[in-house]
């Protein structure tokens, strides 16, 4: 269990996606431990946001609390595994060297910085779910602190999968000219690293700003990754609980998750 | 006497022993002024409540900024600077209720001089600005050996002050009455003040834009 929060504090602390660390074109981290981490911190932060049904009026729903601990986990896992094929396929159209393993990885890792940012909001969020009768405002409360660490975990992506483009490729039975560039600028970091303090996870490596390469398949990713998410939180809601409907597992499908967002963004002022 | 005041004076000074200390004279110097604040009327229940909901207030807001104050240190790659960040925290937070007891006897003249309550809130709501403005002048100052050492703990200072204030803003709503209206049966927490403050202005700012 210790070794599971150790793997995600060194993601965190920029360890695990160091240019040493990842030399062997992965990030070292173990994918089990961290997917449980996952599951765990995910409840956490699901369970704050469901604080909310307990004060509602006619009696407290804790079925709801359970119901979100449950499904917040759910949601991002079973959202990397419905875009966990063609995210490879892409990465793989473009011509990343990331096999399919470190690719998993990376993922997971990018995943555990935003519930770890996600898990720690948890309990600003709890506080305003205890003491705010308003709907509309826990809704937006909560997609605003999505979005603050769904942007960090995306920068922590970008960032690493910059990195591991600057890693050379190892070298192979036939082994190919490596790209003098890379080599170089492996090298000029390599000989910064003991002089300066250690970078941070969401630091820029290197000089130049990341590749073409990186930036298209982040731009893929993200606008996969961010299209399926959305719409799975959708089809998961509730996960806060309207305070005058029943508690119920899932909702009938309708409208979309941005037409909702607007709705309620207007009817905080009336 | 000299000595009683030593680490009042250090704090102010931003001398650097002051941290251990700060904790204690957080929580008597915002006691003293909750008590102070809360004399209005000369009900002593009213008092006590106030006193013990000053350092409530402040402790409460820190303590639910904390993780993610911590992860973000983490992620931005300054968990080493933690330790000293946190101690500017704490420093600023005895600094503001420093300030606070420091103004009490002028809030007691006040309170001497007027009955009205609604006069009463908005000095009491003066004093806290003031003692706000001087907390992150001192916040500002233990942080800015920290940011020469790193430009990214400007950005960690702003996130804290965002946090904290949008935190505290509503803890502060959650714990009144903090004066206590003069009509009102003295009581700790005001029934029916179980809602929030954001909702609260936002309604308001309707109502006047939509001339209701």
């Amino acid at each position: 269990m210790t070794h599971w929060f150790r793997d995600l504090d060194r993601i965190l602390r920029g360890e695990a996606t160091r240019s040493r660390a990842l030399g062997r074109g992965s990030v070292d981290v173990r994918p089990g431990g961290l997917t449980a981490l996952l599951v765990a911190l995910g409840m956490v932060y699901g369970a704050c946001m469901g604080c909310f049904a307990l004060f509602k009026e006619g009696g407290p729903s804790v079925m709801q609390l359970v119901a979100s601990a449950v499904k917040l986990p759910a949601l991002f896992l079973l959202t990397l595994v419905v875009t966990f094929p063609s995210l490879y396929v892409f990465n793989a159209l473009v011509g990343s060297r990331l096999s399919m393993g470190s690719l998993l990885r990376l993922l997971l890792a990018a995943l555990g910085v935003t519930v770890a940012v996600l898990a720690s909001l948890g309990p600003i969020v709890a506080f305003f779910s205890v003491s705010t009768t308003s709907y509309p405002f826990m809704l937006l409360l909560n997609v605003l602190v999505f979005a603050a660490s769904g942007t960090l975990g995306m920068a922590f992506l970008l960032q690493t999968l910059h990195r591991l483009s600057l890693i050379p490729p190892e070298p192979e039975p036939e082994p190919e000219p490596t790209p003098s560039t890379a080599i170089e600028q492996v090298g000029e970091q390599k000989g910064e690293e003991p002089a300066g303090p250690s970078p941070g996870a969401l630091e820029h490596a290197g000089d130049g700003p990341p590749s073409r390469q990186v930036k298209l398949i982040f731009r893929c990713w993200i606008v996969l990754f961010a299209l399926v998410g959305a719409q799975m939180g959708w089809v998961l809601r509730p996960f806060v609980g309207t305070p005058d409907r029943p508690f119920s597992w899932f909702r009938e499908r309708d409208s979309n998750f941005f037409e909702a967002v607007w709705h309620a963004f207007a009817s905080l002022f009336s | 006497m000299k000595s009683a005041l030593r680490p009042i004076d250090d704090l102010l000074r931003g001398r650097p022993a002051a941290a251990a200390r700060a904790w204690w004279l957080a929580l008597l110097c915002g006691v003293f002024y909750g008590a102070v604040m809360g004399s209005f009327g000369g009900r002593p229940g009213q008092a006590v409540y106030s006193a013990s909901k000053v350092p409530l207030l402040l402790a409460t807001t820190t303590l639910l900024g904390l993780p993610s104050f911590f992860v973000l240190n983490t992620l931005l790659g300054v968990r080493s600077d933690f330790g000293k960040a946190m101690r500017a925290v704490v420093v600023s937070q005895a600094g503001l209720t420093i300030i606070l007891a420091s103004l009490a006897p002028v809030t007691a003249f006040w309170y001497a001089s007027t009955t009205d309550y609604r006069t009463a809130i908005l000095f009491n709501a003066a004093m806290f600005a003031v003692a706000s403005v001087g907390a992150q002048w001192m916040l500002r100052r233990a942080y800015r050996p920290l940011i020469a050492r790193n430009p990214v703990h400007r950005r960690l200072l702003g996130a804290w002050l965002l946090i904290y204030g949008f935190v505290g803003i509503q803890m502060g709503w959650l714990l009144r009455p903090f004066i206590g209206a003069p009509g009102e049966p003295v009581q700790f927490f005001r029934p029916g003040a179980w809602d929030n403050a954001y909702v609260f202005v936002a309604r308001l700012i309707w109502e006047v834009l939509a001339g209701r």
